[in-house]
């Protein structure tokens, strides 16, 4: 690793440096803060007694053994907690789409392996899980349904009585003049690509401490969520233990709440009127035309809000890992603190990993129809995709299967010059874990669109780098806007990626190695693959997605200096690996002219941060995140000058500030200090503590643009013998704008391939038929190792268009652009069409013809 | 994934070990490394009233040398896999235990605690069975001595009773004139083999007098391929005796699918192992006379 220059005399700032990542030390060490940790005297231990059925009515459950095991506190059923906690509503709604409303627990009914029927609390989780045992359930099995085939299949046993056929989304989109673009086409071609499970598998688990105050039975949740304001939302909604009516009249007698509710929303109706016109009722009618219960779930939630003064703290601490998984509000979140109100009690939940593979988050069993409309030059002209998603058994929320699919809808036709993309999707229910956002959750539409690229070069005999290059969209003729929708600007800069990366490549050497690979009975192959995404994206991304969805997507920033002259900052974020605390930082002293360890990032508290639906997802912390951080940095770091040049008898305009000395300009000898500074306004108010600078904004980023891309050329030597696959070289050439961080952002790239090499050559989270889980430890659930990720070649090309908050996101796409270059590459070297994306050694051998499958 | 409630016991000599053993019998489990064991319990898979931790005894700690190598049952494959003794008189061993799961695992898990363990997947059970290995048997009655080719005998079975210990286990010495050698394909680095075989070729004067092939991953136990095995005998060691002795072994062995490999998938790189073993086996012979 190259040395970090010394900025004091380097004179540079920290951006831009490979600074090391200040969270290290104490991860490092074992001093990390995480849930498990906290560990509160006197807490109870959460064990969820969960369903060895994939799909099964409950005919009794008896959990009075259980409940008299000595060490045990109380046993809940399923029942007990239902009553005392609401629905999860779908927040979340889009024309042809049906989300079915469910509860914490499971009660009449199982829809998957792990469903939750049962929730017992002891003294430790080993007398919880002995318990657990304890516990008699009766239950009728029912024919389950483990595969995308078998729900699309008639007359299978359905999982939710108002999702006929077992779909729960039907959606369309089409653009541009599909029919005549397919009928003009010299030819079309058709293939079709199936994607098998995988599981989000951060290092940490979830878990949940909620901490009752014995005194006011106010609940603090320490909890692994990237998004602890929504959190706190969703408790406070979904918990009513007084039923509707006692809510509403509490809710009448509350003058003041009802006060400040109708005051905020007010300001949110002006501030968002605009958005609030976009919206579009359809979404709404298609969820009624199921269910019209929803509605009264949402208003027990809105009352559960409304009836109640008391909501609780969230707060995240360290957190390890997410991949997308803790974004969603988990049901044992739910009726954890449900159990803790009920009880008046702490209690923990730290889940085991045979849970977390059960129902941590699961992610991208796709599959996809797609034909291209194309001439016999090569130039692409439409595309039809007919895509079916296996959404499991549970809608995580709020963030469901259903946003991949309006992802799908503006990303699908790529950074090329389409004339026509028509979408078909299906969501289908399965009798699975619940499917969650995971790294680029809609990254298959990279994956299928690239290897369809493959297959049409074959086909038209040209190749894969000239198919891209002859349709790669160039900043010379670049439309205004995507065919889906989201404008573009010079930040669609995935064609700089490719010239850039192709030129990395000795293509004669590759057909030596070839030659020599054959020799020694192996094959070589060379993969490349491009993309685009949102990072954050353009200012009209979501609002192509589904118009007003943009209304909760500012990133607003607060920042103090306090009395002592500490300068502290507040994210919103809830980082989860991404070091956010390292370059927020970075951002933060550069702007204030101080060291790093100057500056305190304050993160994942509920009560001290401002509000975000989101927290840390979408590939916002860096372009957002970031840019609030420097902006809301700079507005008070303008405020500290302004007395300073008082105290100096100097203008605002001739103060500089060095290393913290707030001088005039070539006058170091004579500056002062924040601290000074501080002091100085803290007796003038007659304050000794609390800020005497505040700053507050909300941000919504740099305008248009915001798009991240790169280019990934993966080169694939398999062992036709035995099937074993080495990646001796591996290249991206990606573009995220100004890096701010550049051994943060190779890091970030780096864990993305990883996870890409991981989908294609080692992990699969495998249901047979019946829908039982196969992958249920590490000893079947693949996750590579050090051993298996080989050297990632980076090259950063940072193109600068909005000036200094141009930062794009990059956390995604390592892990969006790996499977198709490698899948690509595997094609390459074997001949064959590689129609999936999973391809363990016995597959591979298979696919070269080798083996019979 | 805690493990039930148990009694624990860590007796200081191999005598108070079978007392235990004798009084629990059925209840108890033996706990030398615990890497499948502990896991085992944490899983609840297996719930045993009385561990019997046999980390205390001295006795079961040392690796012997007299006509070959004897394994002390709490000698840590790490211990085994750098012995200078080890290597020098069954040097199959050395070549085995650099596969078995990562360094971590090694300096817990016992080479005995393996073989008692009779994983079909794991190499110490098919090293046993290509070397002929002699099993140390005691209960508190009697002590007596098993092949280690009727030792195994089955999925996670073996012939030790509940109320006895396996102390030791006996490797002859390997010939001068032989060569062997350990290879396997796993899924990643460290893990369980697919399929991994054990091979010895003793070929004192150009002509194969006798081999052993004996796969791991492949069933139920360790397999030896004795149909090929016979096959190589009297032929001379190269690319087309073993050519044809894969053959024979991809066509014996009768392995199952799995969410890893299938059986096709198996025998094939079978087949392969057996062409690459053995010839990195026969490269092995006469490097340490
Ligand atoms: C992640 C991981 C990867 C692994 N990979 C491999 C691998 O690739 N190959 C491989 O071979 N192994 C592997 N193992 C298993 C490891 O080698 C174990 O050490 C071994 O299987 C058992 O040895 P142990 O000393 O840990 O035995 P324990 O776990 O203590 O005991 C295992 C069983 O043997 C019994 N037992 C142990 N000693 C005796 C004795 N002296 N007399 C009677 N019964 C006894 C116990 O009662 C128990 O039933 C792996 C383990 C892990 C956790």
């Amino acid at each position: 690793m190259t040395d970090i220059p010394d900025r004091q005399t380097s004179g540079l700032g920290f951006v831009g440096q490979r600074v090391k990542r200040v969270e290290d030390e104490r991860f490092l060490i074992g001093e990390g803060q995480f849930v498990a940790d906290l560990n509160p005297k006197g807490v109870l231990h959460a064990a969820f007694l969960r369903s060895p059925f994939a799909h099964a009515t409950l005919n009794s459950i008896d959990v009075s053994t259980a409940a008299a095991l000595p060490g045990v506190a109380r046993v809940f059923t399923a029942a007990e907690l239902n009553a005392v906690t609401n629905s999860f509503p779908p927040l979340f709604m889009i024309e042809g789409l049906y989300t079915p409303l469910y509860k914490c627990m499971s009660e009449d009914k199982v829809r998957h392996i792990g469903d939750p029927v049962a929730l017992v609390l002891a003294e430790s989780r080993y007398i919880a899980e002995d318990a657990l045992e304890l516990i008699e359930v009766e239950y009728h099995e029912l024919q389950a349904t483990g595969t995308i085939d078998q729900a699309l299949a008639p007359g299978r046993e359905q999982l939710w009585d108002r999702a006929d056929g077992n779909i729960l989304g039907d959606i369309s989109a089409d653009f541009g003049d599909v029919a005549t673009i397919f009928a003009d086409a010299d030819r079309v071609i058709t293939r079709t690509f199936n994607c098998p499970r995988q599981t989000n598998q951060p290092m940490e688990t979830r878990g949940s401490v909620v901490i009752v105050d014995p005194a006011t039975g106010h609940l603090e949740i320490h909890n692994t969520s990237q998004a602890p304001h929504f959190l706190k939302w969703a408790v406070a909604g979904l918990l009513v233990n007084d039923g509707a009516f006692r809510n509403l009249s509490r809710f009448a007698r509350n003058k003041d709440r009802r006060k400040a509710f109708s005051a905020a929303a007010k300001a949110f109706v002006s501030t968002n009127k605009q958005k609030l016109l976009e919206q579009d009722p359809a979404g709404q009618k298609s969820q009624m035309k199921k269910d019209m219960s929803f509605l009264r779930a949402q208003a027990r939630m809105a009352m559960g809000l409304l009836a109640s003064n008391d909501y609780p703290t969230v707060k995240a601490g360290d957190i390890g890992g997410a991949f997308g998984s803790k974004g969603s509000v988990s049901r044992e979140d739910i009726a954890l603190a449900a159990a803790a109100r009920q009880l008046g009690t702490s209690v923990q939940w730290i889940e085991d990993r045979v849970e977390n593979l059960l129902d941590g988050g699961q992610a991208r069993e796709e599959r996809f129809t797609v034909s291209l409309a194309v001439d016999n030059d090569g130039t692409l002209k439409g595309m039809k995709v007919d895509a079916v998603l296996d959404g499991g058994a549970y809608a995580s929320f709020p963030v469901s299967a259903a946003v991949t699919v309006l992802l799908w809808k503006l990303y699908m036709p790529g950074p090329y010059d389409f004339k026509a993309f028509e979408l078909n999707a299906k969501i289908v229910a399965t009798n699975k874990g619940k499917v969650v956002p995971y790294r680029g959750p809609w990254a298959n539409e990279t994956w299928m669109r690239e290897r369809m690229l493959d297959v049409v070069a074959k086909e038209l005999d040209i190749s894969a780098a000239d198919i891209r290059l002859k349709n790669v969209i160039r900043e010379e003729n670049m439309p205004a806007a995507f065919l889906t929708g989201p404008t573009l600007d010079e930040t669609m800069s995935v064609a700089k990626t490719l010239d850039r990366a192709l030129e990395m490549v000795d293509f004669d050497q590759l057909e030596q190695d070839k030659a020599a690979a054959e020799a020694r009975g192996h094959r070589l192959g060379l993969g490349i693959s491009s993309y685009h995404e949102a990072a954050p994206g353009p200012p009209n991304f979501f609002s192509s997605a589904q118009p007003g969805s943009d209304m909760f997507l500012h990133e607003d920033g607060r920042a103090e200096i306090q009395a002592d002259g500490r300068i502290v900052m507040y994210t919103s974020q809830s980082p989860h690996g991404q070091s956010h605390q390292t370059t927020y930082k970075q951002v933060a002293a550069d702007e204030f002219g101080v060291a790093m360890e100057d500056i305190e990032i304050v993160w994942g508290d509920t009560d001290r941060t401002q509000f975000s639906f989101l927290g840390t997802g979408a590939s916002r912390g860096g372009p957002l995140g970031a840019g609030v951080m420097r902006m809301t940095a700079r507005e008070l770091r303008n405020q500290v000058v302004k007395v300073a040049a008082d105290m100096l008898e100097a203008a605002k305009e001739d103060i500089e500030i060095v290393n913290g000395n707030i001088h005039v300009v070539g006058v170091p000898t004579r500056g002062t200090t924040y601290a000074d500074v501080a002091a100085k306004v803290a007796s003038d108010q007659a304050v000794s503590t609390g800020p005497v600078f505040k700053e507050e904004m909300k941000y919504e980023g740099v305008g248009n643009g915001g798009w991240s891309v790169a280019t990934h050329i993966a080169w694939v030597d398999i062992d036709l013998e035995t099937g074993q696959v080495e990646i001796p070289r591996y290249l991206v050439v990606e573009d995220c704008g100004p890096i701010i961080n550049p051994g943060i952002v190779d890091g970030q790239v780096r864990g993305g391939v990883a996870q890409g090499i991981g989908a294609v050559f080692y992990e699969r989270h495998h249901y047979d038929d019946n829908a039982n889980l196969l992958s249920t430890t590490y000893m079947d659930y693949l996750i590579p190792t050090a051993m298996e990720i080989p050297k990632i070649e980076i090259e950063h090309m940072e193109t600068l268009t909005k000036g200094e908050n141009d930062a794009r996101g990059v956390g995604e796409g390592g892990m969006i652009g790996a499977p198709a270059a490698l899948t690509n590459a595997v094609s390459d070297a074997l001949g064959v069409d590689v129609l999936e994306q999973h391809l363990p050694p016995y597959r591979l051998l298979e696919l070269a013809g080798i083996i019979s499958s | 994934m805690k493990n039930p409630p148990f009694n624990y016991h860590r007796p200081a000599s191999v005598d108070e070990a079978l007392a235990l053993l004798t009084e629990h019998g059925d209840e108890a489990k033996v706990l030398a490394g615990g890497q499948s064991l502990l896991p085992i319990m944490a899983l609840r898979l297996g719930r045993p009233e009385h561990v019997i931790d046999i980390g205390a005894i001295d006795e079961l700690k040392s690796i012997s040398v007299g006509g070959g190598i004897t394994i002390g049952a709490m000698v840590r494959h790490a211990e085994a896999e750098k012995s200078a003794e080890v290597a020098e008189q069954t040097p199959l061993i050395t070549a085995a235990l650099p596969y078995v799961g990562h360094r971590a695992i090694r300096n817990r898990g016992t080479v005995v605690g393996s073989i008692a363990h009779a994983d079909g997947a794991a190499e110490m059970p098919a090293v046993c069975l290509a070397i002929g290995a002699t099993m140390h048997i005691a209960s508190s009655t009697q002590t007596r001595q098993v092949a280690a080719a009727d030792f195994f005998q089955g999925f996670f079975t073996t012939s030790i009773e509940a109320n006895e210990l396996l102390t030791a286990v006996h490797f002859p010495a390997q010939s001068t004139s032989a060569g062997s050698t350990v290879v396997e394909i796993s899924r990643r680095h460290s893990d369980y083999a697919m399929c991994g075989l054990a091979c010895m070729i003793d070929a004192p004067d150009g002509t194969i007098v006798s081999a052993a092939l004996s796969f791991f991953g492949v069933a139920s136990a360790a397999v030896r391929a004795t149909e090929a095995e016979a096959a190589l005998v009297g032929k001379a060691p190269n690319n087309e005796t073993f050519a044809a002795a894969a053959t024979i072994v991809s066509n014996t062995l009768a392995p199952d699918d799995d969410i890893h490999a299938t059986a096709a998938y198996r025998r094939h790189i079978a087949g392969v192992l057996t062409r690459r073993g053995l010839a990195e086996a026969t490269s092995q012979i006469g490097i340490r006379a």
